[in-house]
């Protein structure tokens, strides 16, 4: 339901007439629902709430942003006038690239399908389920911590603009997770959790915590947490390496995903995140990967965090290749970076919140499934390991050198699983590992992964993001690396 | 009014709207943030957004119900209370918990607030930004970063009488130069704006980016290396995310743990939290629960001595409480940074580093990759600028020989810490630079 049209349409007048050429208002409503439990204690129960707009402001070419919280005709009227005046600053600059002046009028609404809505659940019954999956995990004396959450989040937005556009959402998305920490002989603290990035993370409503199914692999975390407390580390070697969803997806995320976002290519990210060693000049010609490699962009996915019908800049989605046949294809885009290299615009500009500048972030993105299971693929494998969880994580700012730390490594030697390891870190360089792709799982590994807090821009903002996948083996990959080495 | 009063009056309103509560806690931020972006040379994204947030903690016995709104009018904080107690009714308790802290005397504050950056404006920004433009444009480089202006009011209040509130200020400019295969590096942060000079900050970026016109390799291996401020503060985070009584007590995951007492690092390290020192100015209470923050020493001359409690853990595990530690400062040494290059036959210097990540908290290893400058030391001179690497290392192992240069500076905001630090540069004997990457 559209709540502020009337003050949309003031801010909108407000700009016109300070000067700006081009506005958008964005109204957010946000709300947070977290619950934490830690070894049998309820350390957070909180439900938090925020509403609030940005204007944005166009002057020759010059974005301005202001966004604001106070919500009287005067602040509206303000903040109005602020953004106008930011832009007008930027525009003194001389040798600049102009914006794009939006001008397509879009009147739609949208709503995160979802089939449980989060209002069912009582927060006793939230409260006593992570309880009892908190306690599920205590398998043995030497678990020392256990934890259990969920988050529900639901955002209203409201965007209109001085083109007329006037598009009204309602954006769900849920998680839950679990892990344990068990103390082995030598007093050494192993977690083993998930599933996911210590959680699943999906649009939707409550549902997505009950498909977490932490009640059914809890347990197993804690029995996983003990073995690695006493299990020896991953000696160096060079073998197969196997990545389950939970690793593959962030493998994804960083060497993949950031990388492909044009603002990165273009330098806009220079001094924090970096750049990206794939640059707009490549596209068509660049090889990625090996053939299995084949991405794509959709933030129309269902149950995708970043799913919408409409970015926050008005652009709405269509499925996007990024990557076919492991040759460069196109890049994550807004409507300025995309009109800088006449590449298509992907609808993948978003803000954190309200108070945040929306920019071009991974939103969701894909690996097309091919064939096999996990097990068949380790059948398949001579010498290898499989990973899964993610504990740590590490990329150079092109987006090349990574060294990932997955909570757990299982030996692999001609087709059978066998020792655990911990500490099974692997490294290798973004072109050459992609292009050791040499199995995907099928369909019915395929999963939509999502991580709730991936960092980008200045001031740092936290986007949720999409890495849907199945399973995937890698040839000959350097294993084991060591501080000492 | 000031603000820090009428932070501290809206507290006190939602407090006594919470009476029937056995204990509660209302904390008020207020933050004014403004950025202007650039990349390539020009403005790309200019901003500014000004939030109020306003939390209340509900407790019934050790049952607690959290909410945070913006909404300060009497029909807001009707709704924030009902829905804070109606979460504390229905969940289990903390069994944790014991109480919220009770009021003490606090010291006075250093100057915190100054009005040249509250009231900087966009041009006030720009105008900072030309200069910098203007000397890469003579160098034909491109710069990429941004300058701030920021203002936070805090204020907090409790059932028991805590009533404690702080206002502060913050500038700062991040650039990196780019010259086709090479980069440079510089900062400058301080709570009074009008302090900070673009120029010098701009010549030292665009310097380091034109030491070389091409990277060069060198073998990877374990080097004397010197890491500037900002590239000594994100490995030390491995230590320093290690020294809370939550890693050391109840993760039962620090670095410390079995070596507090024990000489295990140089006798020329030493590790404080000190929230007085006038370039952080920070508030002397905890920001999470309004106590007070202790003065104290975590790492004396090289002996691991004692951690930090926040007043839950302290009442926890009964140890004292010394409050939140994001206040840290490591003392600086005797040597120039001039002389520590000196003192280099054949080393690495590192301007600045990225992504690092705790791969074992145990043993305090990171991994991570340099980044904007990295130079050869040969016979006590940087000579040429290198690719850049990946490190990783033991921090509790590589400080065992470490020497610090005689001037401790305010170092950028670290991403994951989420605080600033003072610390100088370091020169460690015996660094692992792991793997050497393609580019600069």
């Amino acid at each position: 339901m559209a709540m502020y049209s009337s003050a949309a349409a003031r801010v909108l007048d407000s700009a016109t007439k300070a000067g700006a050429q081009y506005a958008d208002v964005q109204f957010w409503t946000m709300r947070s629902e977290s619950l934490f439990v830690r070894n049998g204690d309820v350390l957070d129960a909180s439900d938090n709430r925020s509403i609030g707009y940005a204007v944005r402001a166009l002057v020759d070419g010059s974005w301005g942003f202001y966004g604001s919280d106070r919500m009287t005709d005067d602040d509206f009227d303000r903040a109005a006038i602020a953004a106008t005046v930011i832009a007008r600053s930027g525009s003194k600059v001389a040798d600049r690239i102009a914006a794009v002046m939006p001008t397509k009028k879009t009147i739609a609404t949208w709503e995160t399908p979802f089939t449980k809505d989060p209002d069912s659940v009582s927060l006793g019954d939230r409260a006593a389920h992570l309880l009892d999956v908190e306690k599920s995990m205590h398998v043995a004396k030497n678990v020392i911590a256990a934890f259990s959450f969920l988050n529900l989040w639901t955002t209203g937005k409201e965007f209109y603009s001085t083109t007329g556009s006037a598009i009204v959402q309602t954006i769900r998305q849920a998680g839950a997770g679990c892990g344990a920490t068990a103390i082995g002989k030598d007093h050494d603290a192993q977690t083993r959790g998930g599933p996911g990035d210590f959680g699943l993370f999906q649009g939707g409503g409550y549902e997505v915590v009950d498909a977490a199914d932490l009640a059914t692999i809890a347990p197993e975390y804690g029995r996983e947490a003990v073995i690695l407390a006493d299990a020896p580390a991953l000696s160096t070697r060079v073998a197969d390496l196997l990545l389950d969803g939970t690793v593959l997806n962030l493998q994804m995320h960083e060497s993949i995903g950031h990388p492909l976002e044009l603002d990165r290519s273009l330098g806009w990210e220079a001094n924090f995140s970096g750049v990206s060693w794939a640059t707009p000049d490549q596209v068509g010609k660049l090889r990625y990967g090996s053939d299995l490699l084949n991405i794509y962009c959709d933030n129309a996915m269902p149950s995708g965090m970043a799913t919408v019908g409409y970015d926050d800049e008005g652009v709405e989605p269509a499925r996007v290749p990024l990557i076919e046949n492991g040759i460069l294809r196109a890049f994550l885009s807004s409507r300025d970076t995309a009109a800088q290299v006449s590449l298509p615009e992907t609808a993948s500009t978003r803000a954190q919140d309200w108070a945040s500048v929306p920019m071009v972030r991974m939103s969701n993105i894909g690996l097309v499934p091919h064939e096999g299971t996990l097990e068949s693929i380790v059948a398949d494998t001579k010498d290898g390991v499989l990973v899964s969880g993610m504990r740590s994580w590490s990329i150079d700012d092109h987006r090349l050198n990574f060294q990932f730390g997955p909570q757990i490594g299982y030996e692999i030697k001609n087709g059978k699983r066998g020792k655990i390891f911990k500490q099974p870190t692997y490294t290798g360089v973004t072109p050459q590992f992609w292009g050791s792709l040499d199995r995907v799982g099928g369909e019915s590994e395929f999963k939509v992964w999502g991580t709730p807090n991936c960092g980008k821009g200045e001031p740092e903002q936290s986007g949720r993001t999409t890495h849907a996948c199945s399973v995937a083996r890698f040839r000959n990959v350097k294993l084991g690396v060591k501080a000492d080495a | 009014m000031h603000e820090q009063d009428r932070a501290l009056s809206l507290a006190e309103t939602v407090l006594a709207a919470a009476k029937e509560a056995d204990q509660a806690q209302v904390s008020i931020t207020i933050t004014d943030a403004s950025y202007a972006r650039f990349a390539r040379n020009y403005v790309t994204q200019n901003l500014e957004s000004q939030q109020t947030s306003i939390s209340l903690t509900y407790y019934i016995g050790k049952k607690a119900g959290t909410v945070k709104s913006a909404d300060a009018s009497p029909e807001g904080i009707a709704r924030l209370v009902a829905d804070a107690k109606k979460i504390a009714e229905r969940v289990p308790p903390d069994n944790s918990f014991v109480s919220l802290p009770k009021p003490e005397q606090l010291p006075a504050g250093v100057p915190s607030f100054f009005a040249t950056t509250a009231d900087a404006s966009p041009a006030d920004r720009v105008e900072k930004l030309l200069p910098v433009f203007a000397r890469m444009k003579r160098s034909n480089l491109v710069c990429s970063g941004f300058t701030t202006t920021q203002t936070q009011t805090l204020a907090i209040a409790n059932s028991l009488g805590v009533r404690v509130a702080y206002t502060g200020t913050n500038g700062g400019i991040q650039v990196k130069a780019i010259a086709g295969s090479t980069s440079g590096y510089a900062q400058s942060y301080a709570l009074d704006y009008a302090t900070i000079d673009t120029v010098p900050v701009a010549e030292i970026a665009a310097s380091k980016a034109t030491v070389s016109p091409e990277p060069a390799n060198l073998e990877p291996g374990r080097y004397a290396v010197i890491l500037e401020p900002s590239a000594f503060q994100s490995a030390v985070k491995a230590l320093l995310e290690g020294v809370d009584a939550q890693n050391v007590l109840d993760d039962k995951d620090s670095w410390m743990i079995d070596r507090i007492g024990k000489p295990v690092m140089s006798p020329n390290f030493t590790l404080r939290s000190d929230w007085s020192d006038p370039r952080l100015a920070n508030p002397p209470f905890d920001p999470n629960d309004g106590s007070a923050v202790k003065r104290f020493t975590f790492i004396d001359k090289g002996v691991p001595v004692a951690y930090s409690a926040s007043t839950y853990l302290a009442n926890k595990f009964k140890v004292p409480a010394t409050g939140v530690a994001d206040s840290m400062v490591i003392d600086p040494g005797t040597k120039s940074r001039e002389e520590l290059i000196a003192s280099v036959d054949h080393g690495v210097l590192v301007s600045r580093t990225w992504y690092e990540r705790v791969v074992d908290p145990r043993q305090a290893a990171i991994t991570g990759l340099t980044r904007d400058g990295v130079y050869l030391i040969e016979n006590g001179k940087l000579t040429k600028t290198l690719k850049n690497f990946r490190y990783f290392v033991s921090m509790v192992e590589v400080m065992k020989d470490v020497e610090f240069s005689n001037r401790s500076t305010l170092a950028e905001p670290e991403s994951d810490l989420g605080y600033q630090c003072v610390l100088p540069d370091a020169k460690i004997a015996n660094f692992n630079l792991a793997a050497q990457t393609s580019f600069a």
